[in-house]
């Protein structure tokens, strides 16, 4: 369904990405593990056109665009079949938690506001924050922030999620709370590619890991192949530091 | 319409330049007095006591809501009479620069006491405790924990403020002082109104100037105290 | 110190006709530069070359020169230019009849300008590039994002600021006179200038001065209160107000 190739990205003559390609099939969740300054979200923040990679290509069903050439009807196409979830969630300041869901529909995708409302209405209830509805963003904790945030991408029904750390500025007693939400989505069929340091997310839920340093792709597969029977030093390198501790919590 | 003389314009430079101490005395009076005012002012509000706070606030509220021209001319027509019907005191024939200065002090006052009481107010509270915890006077914690930071924080303020103190006197010619602005009005009738547009631009020159100078200078000082902060943090 | 109240109370009413014109001075200039000024202050943030120079060269000499070298400038270059450019047109117009309130529209709008871009570029630069971020993956075009998103935000870090521009506007229209424009002012400076009252003219302007601005700012205060609800207010309690 959504395909990158090799996709290149610098930041003053600093290669983020040196030719990167994944593959997201329909239902697909995808998590993109990695050290830090490895590019993750760097290549996730490319898809959504949030940053513009140097070149590349990306197909989405049978639309093919080059990244260097994209137009922005091009982009905005991307943009209206994918959706973002940010670690710092973002949300609009001025808008309460309902009209932060409604707020793509009306005025990006003329969506009549009834219709609108109906559709956010459901999402927060997804998300189990029927009753905030009407907060502002600064009256709600950051777990609850965040599961706005996811009830803001899933409201525009993408074909495809993209999570950025969605967790890692959350203390640790409310990341549950996100994690949770996110199963959820998994398990309803939603597409997602989730970058993330939760180790038990990726174990559990992921149906293809993607390990990525340096900016390069180093190995991918299963979750059972990564964890387990992981091929390439940097991997095991990488697991080694992070499982112990993981095994432990649970 | 005459031609533009740009050639002009340095010629007044020269006979400019000469009344630019009389400027700036006025400035640096003003800023002077007008901070020591603005100290009376801040401490009053800060301290909480009420009927000085509220005289305080009054005074600032009335300020804020002042054209400098229409205060100069309260002062310049008022004051003479204010003091000669109430102590007696004949200052008519007194330094036009006097009434200039008292004004821009009145008004400076004003400004200056809501910088330093923001400042004031805006460090920590515990900044102050802990230097009375392992000590300090409370003179001593106001001076030499209080006072640095405020600074510190206040300086952007400060150098806005300075800047329009600067240009709001320009008005001060409209007395009759003959400052950079005064002369310029007198180069001008002098040569009936001719080149009025060029002795203009020239003092709009030297304002330029100055204005620049006092926003590099305080952008260069900021510089290095943020300098200081972030080597602390590190 | 005798004052001549009767003067006092005959010459503020009289002084008071002159406040439209002084709020109508006040408005042409936000309305004209706000547009002009947001466009300014766009152009600096996203560094767009040339422009930005010239912007950045305009505000610093409108921020580096009084308001009252500003006025005598245009105003010893503006009559002979509109008169040259109204000859080439062929109109029928004698500039020298024209009202001189134009003048200060133009004086105070050039002056507005910079301020308010000044204002504009920072409150826009308080607000997180999140926000646009997210606007923009949900799919919103700039403009979109800008104004449902940007702008809302921006608007609240702004008020502040925009209201003082608008105090000191206010203020400075009092030199407005020097342009022979009828406003509070130059109609009390006459008035005292038959009898010799001047102190009480002046008083006068004072009270006025000290009541238009009190009005602005309590209209302020309101607005501030009503865009900036939701940083402190649940929806709930927003509703309420």
């Amino acid at each position: 369904m959504l395909e990158l190739k090799n996709i290149h990205k610098s930041f003053n003559n600093n290669e983020v990405l040196k030719g990167v390609s994944i593959r997201v099939k329909k239902g697909d969740v995808i998590v993109i593990l990695g050290p830090s300054g490895s590019g993750k979200t760097t290549l996730l923040r490319c898809i959504n056109f949030l940053e513009r990679a140097d070149k590349g290509e990306i197909f989405f069903d049978d639309l093919r665009v080059n990244i260097r050439t994209a137009s922005p009807a091009d982009i905005s196409r991307i943009r209206k079949r994918t959706a973002f979830v940010f670690q710092n969630y973002n949300l609009f300041n001025n808008k309460t938690a309902l009209e932060n869901v409604t707020e793509g529909l009306i005025t990006a995708r003329k969506v009549p506001k009834p219709e609108a409302i109906e559709i956010a209405k459901k999402a927060l209830s997804k998300v189990g924050l029927s009753d905030r509805e009407n907060y502002y963003p600064s009256k709600l904790s950051g777990g609850q922030q965040q599961r706005v945030a996811i009830a803001r991408a899933i409201a525009v029904n993408p074909d495809v999620i993209l999570f950025d750390e969605p967790t890692s500025a959350l203390d640790p007693e409310l990341t549950g709370e996100v994690l949770a939400v996110m199963k959820q989505l998994a398990r309803e069929g939603v597409t997602m590619v989730v970058v993330t340091h939760e180790m038990s997310f990726a174990r559990d839920v992921a149906n293809h890991i993607v390990f990525m340093d340096g900016g390069v792709v180093i190995e991918e597969g299963s979750p059972d192949e990564i964890f387990s029977r992981p091929r390439e030093d940097r991997t095991k390198q990488f697991l080694s530091r992070i499982l112990p501790v993981w095994d432990y919590v649970i | 319409m005459r031609p533009f003389r740009f050639l002009f314009i340095p010629e007044v430079l020269f006979d400019l330049l000469p009344f630019l101490p009389v400027t700036l005395m006025m400035f640096a009076g003003s800023v002077f007095f007008g901070s020591l005012l603005g100290f009376v002012l801040a401490r009053a509000k800060v301290r909480g006591r009420k009927v000085s706070g509220i005289l305080a606030d009054a005074y600032i509220a009335v300020m804020r809501c002042t054209p400098p021209i229409v205060l100069l001319f309260i002062v310049y027509y008022g004051l003479p009479e204010l003091l000669l019907s109430t102590i007696g005191l004949d200052i008519n024939a007194i330094e036009k620069g006097i009434f200039v200065l008292v004004t821009f002090t009145l008004l400076f006052g004003a400004v200056m006491s809501e910088i330093m009481r923001s400042a004031y107010e805006s460090i920590d509270k515990g900044q102050w405790e802990a230097a009375v915890s392992i000590g300090l006077s409370p003179f001593q914690a106001f001076y030499r924990i209080m006072l640095p930071q405020a600074t510190a924080v206040a300086l952007p303020n400060f150098s806005n403020v300075l800047i329009n103190l600067m240009k709001d006197g320009s008005l001060a010619f409209t007395i009759g002082l003959i400052d950079i602005m005064g002369k310029g009005n007198l180069i001008i009738s002098k040569n009936f109104g001719a080149y009025a547009l060029e002795t203009y631009m020239a003092l709009a020159l030297i304002y330029w100037t100055l204005t620049l100078i006092i926003e590099k200078s305080f952008g260069y000082i900021e510089k290095s105290l943020s300098r200081g902060k972030r080597s602390i943090a590190e | 110190m005798d004052l001549n109240i009767r003067y006092m109370i005959d010459t503020f009413f009289l002084a008071l006709t002159g406040v439209p014109v002084t709020l109508s001075i006040t408005a042409v200039a936000l309305l004209v530069s706000a547009p002009i000024a947001f466009f300014m202050a766009i152009s600096r943030i996203y560094n767009i070359r040339i422009v930005k120079q010239v912007v950045s060269a305009y505000v610093s000499f409108i921020r580096g020169t009084p308001v009252v070298l500003q006025i005598l400038i245009i105003y010893s270059l503006l009559p002979s230019w509109l008169n040259a450019m109204i000859k080439s047109l062929s109109w029928d117009i004698n500039i020298f009849d024209m009202n001189p309130v134009i003048y200060a529209y133009i004086v105070f709008s050039l002056n507005t300008c910079a301020g308010l871009s000044e204002i504009f570029r920072s409150a826009l630069l308080t607000v997180n590039k999140g926000q646009l971020e997210a606007a923009l993956s949900i799919g919103m075009s700039a403009v979109q994002a800008y104004t449902r998103i940007i702008i809302p935000q921006a608007m609240v870090s702004a008020l502040p600021n925009i209201c003082n521009l608008t105090i000191n506007l206010i203020k400075g229209t009092s030199l407005a006179f020097m342009m022979t424009v009828k406003e509070v002012t130059s109609i009390a400076k006459i008035a005292a200038s038959y009898g010799y009252n001047y102190i009480e003219s002046y008083l006068d302007i004072l009270i006025i001065y000290i009541l238009l601005c009190s009005v602005i700012q309590a209209l302020f205060a309101l607005v501030e209160k009503r865009i900036g609800s939701y940083k402190t207010l649940t929806g709930s309690a927003a509703k309420a107000v």
